[in-house]
């Protein structure tokens, strides 16, 4: 009853503000609003992943109860976190992506959506079919399909409303990204930089599913919504205009057409400003010397107009990437500090090692730091020109082709991943899982097949040499200063996304299964649990019935979970290390499941 | 004919000293190894492919097996038929692809068996190999 009054309010509202200009969904408004409610992945549209929620707090979270459990029928990595609206949960699967409505009060399953996909699509998906999770807004519950099909169902009946094709999986753009819902739009990226997708994102309409623009990570000026005048990037030290043909004079020929830059993360928007951010991933090969240049804009940070889609800033992290440190992971907004003086921040941990800190607003570059202090590819970022100081040592170009570059940090996968670090408004700090895992790179030559896979190197990983052995940290981070306040050594990669509460607890979860909370002053853990599998889903709370629920899915698998026991022809290569990974079946196994806890 | 001659090779092969061949069903060896990496023309070829196609990504930088089965297990098993119907027509629901659009992969096919079969036999001892001079 309340949801269909919802419905009806939300259609009244939409019909008064439908003009062309991004006017917020009231309905998903409404819901955000109520921080009893979980109603986006990042529960907020800065991406902070914080609750105000404190009942289960510092001091009693260690009573905490498992109070129910649902098993998704699925295998395989679970990333991404359900959705909570008022008494109904959303819950999501990896392929082949089925949707369940869950009746908070009953526990029943109230609809479900099994999508037909080709099972083609398995192997066109380059780390595990994940699926990072729905989107909620305008009545509908929006699923961004593996098969690129983005889907509107109406979140009563789990109905179709409207269907859109957001790219051609036979040439390897897949999805595994969540949709977000900002304005009136639906916004979607796509994946299958190792396929040499030329990569993009696309903004739907979400009352129709119509294209209302999409925007290019390479190529010409127009395809981008680049205006070269008016759309700025940090150089020499202050904001400058992109200028003419910014990426194409920046690729050999036309390999831009297969230059990947592929945008599958997290993205959040600033409504004052009416902007949207994301990042973008590889340029397409993995074989650096076969592409010279910058290879403009992949790896870079954006910040688009919501309605238009144009450009108004961009900045790219790592120029020519050699060692496939994707640019796609969060983008953080918070108002901090920064040295000294309040900014409208953008907070961002990149794959390539650095946290790096800019004002939102105008784009400059503000803060750029290593977040792990083993990240040696790069002595540091050259804050005038924004680029990279990069090591010969661990150049895979400078190394050349059919040479295995050795001992780089971090490894491909990054210092962090897509898993999403949180903010806490009480510290002004953000709290990061990260991995602690470095790798030898051997690039090799690869030609470009419609539809094949377009990699081009070899790759090894290992826990950090010379460290404490294990392949993960959690830390707490000062992006003002650029500094590690506090870090937790973990055994495995931190593969979860963070949550923090009011209640001044920080809960994550751990590959071998572990639901942990941890003290927000300095991190002491103050409570864990053994869930059936391995964690690579994000934190979430919620309110029923007026008591507070913590949750979280369980499923090894993604990158960290299928890699674990790769690289390493026997333990007593590469330091002896190798034998962390393949602890990981010690204590896990594959499997789908959501676990709640409460107090008693 | 090929099917009873490869089950017989883990015998033949152990019972030889260096440079190990492996014997396929024209009496041709299905692969040469010396030292454990260095491979004639044909297994070289068969690691480009490898490599090329990118099935390190599912079956591990070793064929140890990651979100893919271990090559090393899977060619104790498959005959050379089977092998080529798995390539060829791939194994959608479990993600092994259907190989038959990349041509690539399907002109090199005795190749890339040869080079698997070697590693799975133990006979090449590291999953990069390199050309005997």
């Amino acid at each position: 009853m309340i949801a269909g009054l919802k419905h009806k309010v939300a259609a009244a509202l939409a019909c008064m503000t439908a003009a062309g200009f991004a006017v917020a969904d009231a309905d998903l408004d409404r819901a955000m609003k109520n921080p009893g409610n979980w109603a986006s992945q990042a529960g907020d549209e800065y991406n902070q992943r914080y609750s105000s929620l404190d009942q289960i707090n510092a001091g009693n979270v260690g009573n905490l109860q498992v109070a129910w459990t649902f098993s998704t029928g699925v295998l395989r990595g679970h990333e991404g976190s359900p959705l909570v609206i008022g008494d109904m949960m959303y819950i999501h699967s990896p392929f082949p992506n089925n949707v369940y409505a869950v009746d908070l009060n009953t526990q029943q399953i109230v609809w479900k959506h099994t999508p037909k996909q080709d099972s083609a699509v398995i192997a066109q998906m380059c780390c595990d079919t994940v699926n990072r999770g729905l989107a909620y807004g305008d009545g509908k519950v929006f699923l961004q399909r593996a098969d690129s099909v983005l889907e509107a169902l109406d979140a009563k009946t789990g109905k179709v409303v409207w269907q859109a094709t957001n790219g051609d999986p036979k040439l390897g753009a897949v999805n595994t990204n969540a949709p977000h819902i900002f304005g009136d739009k639906v916004i979607t990226g796509i994946s299958g930089g190792e396929w040499g997708v030329r990569g993009y994102i696309s903004a739907y309409n979400i009352k129709d599913g119509k294209m209302a623009w999409r925007g290019y990570s390479v190529g010409p000026d127009a395809e981008m919504l680049m205006d070269p005048a008016k759309s700025m990037t940090w150089a020499d030290g202050k904001m400058q205009p992109v200028g003419k043909d910014s990426s194409l004079k920046t690729w050999k020929g036309d390999q831009w057409k297969i230059g990947g830059g592929t945008t599958w993360g997290w993205y959040s928007y600033d409504r004052a400003e009416n902007l949207l951010y994301y990042g973008t991933g590889n340029p397409s090969t993995w074989n650096p010397t076969q592409r010279p240049g910058d290879n403009k804009w992949s790896m870079s940070i954006w910040a688009r107009d919501l309605d238009t889609g144009m450009v108004k800033w961009v900045y790219q992290m790592t120029p020519h990437d050699e060692w496939d440190f994707d640019g796609i992971n969060e983008m953080i907004l918070a108002d901090i500090d920064v040295k000294g003086k309040k900014r409208k921040a953008l907070v961002h941990f990149d794959r390539n090692g650095f946290g790096y800190t800019l004002d939102r607003i105008s784009g400059e570059l503000l803060v750029a730091e290593k977040y792990d202090p083993v990240v040696n590819w790069a002595t540091h970022v050259d804050m005038k020109t924004g680029r990279p100081q990069v090591v010969a040592q661990y150049s895979t170009e400078h190394n050349g082709e059919d040479v295995n570059s050795k001992g780089i940090c971090p490894a491909a996968l990054g210092t962090k991943d897509q898993q999403p670090a949180a903010f806490h408004p009480k510290t002004g700090l953000f709290y990061v899982p990260t991995n602690h895992v470095c790798m030898d790179y051997e690039p090799f030559e690869v030609e470009y097949t419609a539809g094949q896979p377009y990699v081009g190197a070899t790759l090894a990983m290992y826990p950090a040499p010379n460290s404490h052995g294990g392949m993960g940290n959690f830390i707490a981070w000062d992006a003002g200063a650029g500094k590690i306040v506090w870090s937790k050594p973990e055994q495995f990669s931190v593969w979860s996304g963070a949550l923090t509460t009011a209640g001044d607890v920080i809960f994550y979860g751990t590959l071998e299964g572990y639901l942990k909370a941890v003290n927000l002053k300095d991190g002491k853990e103050l409570w864990k649990f053994k869930t059936p599998s391995g964690i690579i889903g994000n934190v979430f709370t919620y309110l029923h019935k007026g008591k507070q629920y913590v949750g979280v899915y369980s499923g090894i698998g993604g990158w960290a979970g299928i890699g674990m026991a790769a690289g390493l022809e026997n333990d007593s290569d590469g330091l002896g290390a190798v034998g962390g990974y393949r602890d990981l079946q010690k204590y896990t196994n594959l499997g789908g499941s959501l676990t709640v806890f409460a107090l008693p | 004919m090929k099917r009873a001659l490869i089950l017989s090779l883990s015998t033949f092969v152990a019972g030889v000293a260096l440079p190990t061949a492996a014997v396929s069903g024209d009496d041709k060896p299905l692969y040469t190894v010396q030292d454990g990496v260095n491979v004639d023309e044909n297994t070289y070829n068969g690691f480009k492919t490898w490599r090329a196609a990118a099935c390190d990504r599912c079956h591990g930088p070793n064929q140890e097996g990651m979100v893919g089965p271990s090559l090393i297990e899977s060619l104790k098993v498959l005959t050379r038929e089977e092998f080529d119907k798995v390539l060829t027509d791939g194994r959608m629901a479990k993600g092994m692809p259907a190989w038959n659009t990349n041509q690539k992969v399907m002109d090199n096919l005795d190749d890339l068996y040869a080079y698997l079969k070697g590693r799975s036999d133990g006979a090449i001892t590291k999953a990069k190999v390199r050309k005997i001079k």
